[in-house]
């Protein structure tokens, strides 16, 4: 058991370790799965489980600031229960569900809570212009994060169902609700630390302007960006004439009476 | 200030590649405050370090470390993009001392946008689906070959498409910065392109900033959520107010550690004691 915990645990790191293979998507459940098959002996059963898995998150993956569930520690746990209760592969689904909400709790307080405050670290390496500072804590969040992630999908493994349903029984709502909103509203800290490099009284109307058209014709950010440009086109070749105008005339028309 | 053509500071194969392979890494140091920031920054660290070695060129090296660290939100696969684009601008940035650095910020504010919206659509939306479509079918037999296909079929074009990029990107980055520099409204780049970068930053504060209130105004079968009323006066009216006391706090020096950590402590609380 203690040896199938351990190749749990290294399984789980592999999967948690996706964004640092490329977006290779190694965390997908149909990769995970078939892994724990082999682990656990029972390959077809794995790949199966995979499969059913995969299509359960099938729409599940990060864009923007919005995070899936954890479908990673969800499938690696769904897959080992039905490998070793001998359950129906459906049932891989009842049990995955609730785990991969449980365990992206943990990795939503990772990077709400300790990523933020290893990223303001790495400010304070930038402000002394050492490289090496800022490299080594983008391995200092790799490291505090994937570790104690694979370490409790080995753990849930290793204590088995019962256990993982009464920790997840006894998460308190209001935790639950208020780490919520504060994922919704912690982005507006970054955005607010860009709009101060490069905002000033000039240009705070194109902030509004975009704002606007999203707030009221929901317009996506590819429309905006099109629209920017059409903007600058319009003021760039009005600049070049005006500075043609200039040239030949001669004249600088900085006063207009 | 004058320069032969040997103190030139060049990038070599050898910073792209790195940029290459860290490129790769995007999203494993992902945070809700800044998102992609601190891997951005790593994958762009070769280029600084190359660009800036010397003691005298410190101030320039503290500064594209920072701007490296600013909020970054892009398609991984296509981020190498981006990266080829700010290598090359950084490169300009090291040779010509009248080079606003603060435009290579706003440049990549204004690309991000648009180009996550297309890599987001492209690569996680479209290639992965097709690829799981296809290794579903075997898989669900109990084929070994679903997930084998379900890799190939996703990260070879994700890999060919992150190679190009990084290319395009960085002799795309460096003629724009020469056709710019002939032109002469090398003073006005960080202007234009803080125009769009605004625009986009508008938006997103819009759909990816969100805060639901659960409070209901008026009783009975008349009870409307709050947000109905807000929406009212004006749509994402929350969204626009919390962007703005954000910015209003920035300006006020308070650090943003003591903010994400208040925060968090107050939403939870705020949950608590109404029973959210």
């Amino acid at each position: 058991m203690i040896v199938q915990a351990l190749l749990i645990f290294c399984i789980a790191a592999f999967g948690y370790l996706n964004s640092f293979f490329a977006s290779s998507n190694i965390g997908r459940p149909l990769v995970v799965s078939t892994l724990v098959g082999l682990a656990l002996n029972d390959l077809r059963t794995g790949i199966i489980a995979g499969a059913t898995l995969e299509l359960v998150w099938l729409g599940a993956f990060p864009i923007g600031a919005s995070n899936p569930p954890d479908y990673t520690s969800g499938a690696i746990l769904g897959t080992a229960y039905v490998i070793l209760t001998g359950a129906d592969v459906a049932s891989a689904v009842l049990l995955a569900v609730p785990v991969a909400t449980l365990t992206a709790l943990l990795s939503n307080f990772m990077m709400m809570f300790v990523v933020p405050i290893i990223g303001h670290r790495a400010d304070r390496y930038a402000d002394k212009g050492d490289c090496n500072g800022v490299d080594m804590m983008h391995y200092l969040a790799i490291v505090v994060q994937i570790i104690p992630q694979a370490g409790i999908v080995a753990l849930a493994f290793y204590f088995g169902q019962p256990v993982i349903e009464s920790v997840i029984a006894s998460i308190p709502q209001w935790l639950n609700s208020g780490l919520n909103y504060a994922t919704g509203i912690i982005p507006a800290i970054g955005f607010a630390m860009i709009a101060r490099m490069i905002m000033n009284k000039q240009l705070a109307c194109f902030l509004f302007l975009g704002f606007l058209l999203c707030a009221y014709l929901n317009m996506p950010i590819i429309g905006l960006a099109g629209i920017g440009s059409c903007i600058v086109a319009f003021l760039y070749f009005n600049e070049k004439r005006n500075n043609t105008v200039v040239m030949d005339g001669g004249v600088q028309d900085d006063n207009e009476f | 200030m004058t320069m032969s053509s040997s103190s030139m500071k060049k990038l070599t194969k050898k910073e792209l590649n790195q940029i290459f392979i860290r490129s790769c890494q995007l999203d494993i140091s992902w945070d809700y405050e800044r998102q992609q920031h601190i891997a951005y920054a790593y994958a762009l660290t070769p280029v600084v370090r190359k660009l800036y070695p010397n003691k005298e060129d410190e101030e320039k090296r503290i500064e594209a470390l920072r701007r490296g660290l600013e909020f970054m939100a892009i398609t991984p696969q296509i981020s190498p993009l981006l990266m080829g684009i700010n290598a090359a601008m950084e490169e300009e940035n090291a040779n010509n001392s009248s080079f606003d650095g603060n435009s290579i910020n706003a440049v990549k504010t204004s690309l991000m946008g648009p180009l996550a919206g297309i890599g987001d659509s492209l690569i996680p939306g479209t290639l992965r689906i097709i690829a799981a479509g296809i290794a579903i079918s075997f898989a669900s037999a109990g084929n070994i070959l679903g997930p084998i296909l379900y890799l190939l079929i996703f990260n070879i074009p994700a890999f060919i498409i992150r190679w190009y990029s990084l290319k395009f990107g960085y002799s795309f980055g460096s003629s724009f910065i020469e056709k710019i520099a002939k032109s002469g409204i090398m003073n006005k780049v960080s202007y234009y392109a803080g125009i769009v970068g605004l625009m986009v930053i508008g938006g997103m504060i819009c759909q990816q900033i969100w805060l639901d209130l659960p409070i209901m105004v008026g009783s009975g079968d008349f009870a409307q959520p709050l947000t109905y009323y807000l929406d009212q006066i004006m749509p994402c009216l929350i969204q626009l107010g919390v962007f703005g006391f954000m910015y209003w706090i920035l300006g006020k020096k308070v650090k943003t550690t003591t903010i994400l950590l208040s925060l968090v402590v107050v939403c939870c609380a705020v949950s608590f004691i109404f029973g959210l």
